[in-house]
């Protein structure tokens, strides 16, 4: 009987935080640059003070019980989010890019939060596969989803290349070598005039599903959506596919391998964890999740320039994965979105953009080091399957 | 034959400006185990200050008292005196609090920080964003026509040469300098004994912003303009040199910078269409250097201890 009471319990905690989550979400879209500010720092601060009530613990517990309920709450949002925003173009092209952000942010958080290897090239993964699907389809015209999965590809085969280093050196020596690679990746682009050089690629033709274009608007149930919302519904698809697999990944024994290898990569080995296979796979695999949203960037803006890879954006990357919490998957895919809509309401001010990322860092790094949503002690055997029971 | 010499001269020239920047975070590698990433910004800040002193009355002022050449020094000693109170204040700010923690942060907070000294100058200074003319302050005149040596060349190399010779004094035969070592070799043990590690780690900061401040003069001279964004390039080419050299190293930097210098001029000067790959060139030599040699050129091989 009491059983069945906190059950209850925590089915309405779980739908009551996701909804709220959303709503949260929702408000800092939607509003101007203050009202966006104050719902985010008003966010925040629910954040740290339901940790500081000891109530995170139990919230965690709830949406491991009810699961099915969050996750249908969320799905139920980014379903309808494009009506709710009445197909405002500029709004839906916002979250277009805060998903491709995230789905570039999770392949990051393979190197950088689970293995603890600091990745500067990031930016060179992600223009790769734009670089790979652009130049494809303008050049060869192919179909536009042939030279995505070609990005998705030759990225994943950059990252096991530029994964290389990373057997053989660590901290600031691998951090260094990954900075250089991203710096020859910007300059044999710009002086490569094959590549477009400092011109960019234009003219990148939009996917399309047996005749209909994704760039010609649509009529969902009664209601006019602009060209984005065919581009929202793919990338959030891709990044809901990006999701499972990173939370299966951190789940299963690879991602234990590379939090084994963050804490300590001497006695990792030496508990038979296979070094080689590991460090390349979190490289490889990060390198294709970018390498595939480059492919959708390119795709969905119809143009790409160098400077939409240099290290600056790899920088804000790393902003991204730090502010949502490294090694937590939702958390990387919060802090993506949330530094995307901060970016794009601070438009007016894009002389600051680069300021503002760098203090934001700082600020995190001093105050918050461990982000937004922090990673999460594992549970095993017991301690899994025990319910805590709620205290609210 | 002229030719090959004017481009040796060069590269050394080249060589000198980033043999300073890499001896620079060879020192504070040294003390603090952490590679200082906003080096090349804080360099550029004191091109940028200079700039901005050589546009107040102080120079005619100076002028009037001094005889030019010492005036000129001394606003090169007050913009590097600029940069290392920054330095120190960067110290405070950005890298002591994460003492003892991950070393991924202060990586970070320093890339950060660095990029906010760019903005702000970007920002701030007039027409910040745009490439300013570095006003000429050396001597122009050429000592040898025939072979193209000009007093910028030979005065950038005699001040390099003038520094790192005072540095090495001042750490190998001052006591503080020889705290400042025994800081770097074991900070435990150097507290065990009774030195004043704080002081020395301050200390250390303090001429290394100094060091720093010098070699943005002399990179801004040797480019005949500043650029806000110059300071990224800079820092990675500098501590490129000190790894390449061999990370905590003093001459190790020297060799460092003077190889990366070396690659780039003669890869811009002898290969069709390589002006445009020449960073490229450097920065692969760092690749190779970091899988193949990582303890650098004159870097003393460490062994990890389990």
């Amino acid at each position: 009987m009491q059983r069945a009471a906190f059950a209850s319990k925590n089915s309405l905690v779980t739908l009551l935080v996701s909804v709220l989550a959303c709503v949260f979400l929702y408000f800092a879209l939607v509003g101007s640059l203050f009202v966006a500010l104050t719902v985010i720092g008003l966010g925040l601060a629910l954040i740290v003070f339901g940790e500081y009530m000891g109530k995170a613990e139990a919230i965690h517990t709830a949406f491991g019980e009810h699961r099915i309920l969050g996750i249908a709450v969320l799905i139920m949002f980014v379903l309808t989010l494009p009506f709710l925003l009445k197909g405002n173009n500029y709004l839906l092209h916002i979250v277009v890019m805060g998903g491709i952000y995230s789905v570039v942010a999770l392949g990051l958080n393979f190197q950088m939060g689970s293995t603890g290897m600091v990745n500067f090239a990031t930016a060179a993964f992600f223009g790769t596969g734009a670089y790979t699907s652009a130049l494809l389809v303008t050049k060869f015209s192919i179909s536009p989803w042939l030279g995505t999965v070609s990005g998705l590809a030759a990225a994943a085969f950059l990252g096991l290349l530029f994964g290389i280093p990373a057997l053989k050196t660590r901290g600031y020596y691998l951090s260094l070598v990954t900075m250089a690679l991203q710096v020859i990746f910007t300059l044999m682009i710009i002086n490569t005039s094959w590549l477009g050089g400092p011109n960019g690629v234009p003219g990148i033709p939009a996917y399309n599903i047996a005749g209909f274009s994704f760039k010609t608007s649509v009529v969902l149930f009664g209601m006019k959506l602009p060209y984005q919302a065919n581009y929202y519904y793919l990338v959030f698809a891709i990044l809901g596919l990006a999701v499972l697999v990173a939370g299966r990944l951190y789940n299963s024994h690879v991602g234990l391998a590379w939090n084994a290898i963050e804490q300590d990569e001497i006695v990792a080995v030496t508990q038979g964890i296979n070094q080689t296979k590991i460090k390349l796979l979190a490289f490889a695999l990060g390198a294709a999740f970018a390498g595939l949203a480059g492919a959708l960037y390119g795709h969905y803006t119809s143009f790409i320039g160098v400077e939409n890879f240099d290290f600056s954006i790899s920088l804000i990357f790393i902003c991204m994965v730090l502010l949502g919490g490294m090694d937590n998957v939702l958390g990387v895919v919060l802090g993506a979105m949330l530094l995307t809509i901060v970016d794009e309401k601070l438009r007016d001010f894009a002389d600051y953009r680069m300021l503002m990322y760098s203090l934001i860092l700082i600020i995190i790094l001093l105050a918050r080091s461990q982000g937004l949503l922090p990673k999460r002690i594992r549970k095993y055997g017991k301690l899994r399957d025990s319910k805590i029971e709620p205290n609210f | 034959m002229s030719l090959l010499l004017s481009q040796v001269i060069n590269a050394i020239m080249l060589g000198s400006t980033y043999s300073l920047i890499a001896i620079g975070f060879s020192l504070f590698f040294g003390v603090m185990d952490i590679v200082v990433f906003s080096a090349g910004d804080v360099a550029i800040v004191a091109a940028f200050s200079i700039l901005v002193l050589m546009g107040t009355q102080m120079l005619p002022v100076l002028d009037s008292l001094l005889p030019h050449a010492v005036s000129s020094v001394v606003i090169v000693f007050v913009g590097a005196m600029i940069t290392a109170l920054l330095m120190l204040l960067m110290y405070r700010l950005v890298i002591k609090p994460f003492e003892g923690k991950s070393p991924l942060m202060p990586l970070l907070s320093t890339i950060a920080s660095g990029i906010v000294l760019r903005e702000l100058i970007g920002i701030f200074y007039p027409q910040g964003r745009n490439p300013q003319a570095f006003p000429q302050m050396l001597p122009s005149g050429t000592i040898s026509s025939s072979l193209m040596i000009s007093w910028r060349n030979v005065i950038i190399i005699l001040a390099t040469v003038f520094l790192v010779a005072l540095l090495y004094w001042f750490v190998n035969k001052t006591k503080i300098g020889l705290s400042i070592q025994a800081v770097s070799q074991n900070r435990e043990a150097a507290m065990m004994v009774g030195l004043n590690w704080r002081l020395s780690i301050l200390v250390t900061f303090l001429i290394g912003g100094f060091l720093l401040g010098v070699s943005g003069f002399l990179v801004a001279s040797y480019s005949e303009v500043v650029r806000f964004d110059m300071g990224s390039m800079y820092g990675l080419k500098g501590f490129s040199a000190a790894v390449v050299g061999g990370l905590g190293s003093m001459f190790g930097g020297i060799a460092g910078g003077m190889l990366i210098a070396f690659i780039e001029v003669f890869v811009t000067a002898y290969i069709p269409g390589g002006s445009a790959y020449s960073g490229v060139a450097g920065f692969l030599m760092v690749i190779v250097f970091i899988l193949f040699k990582p303890e650098g050129i004159l870097g003393e091989k460490t062994v990890e201890k389990v």
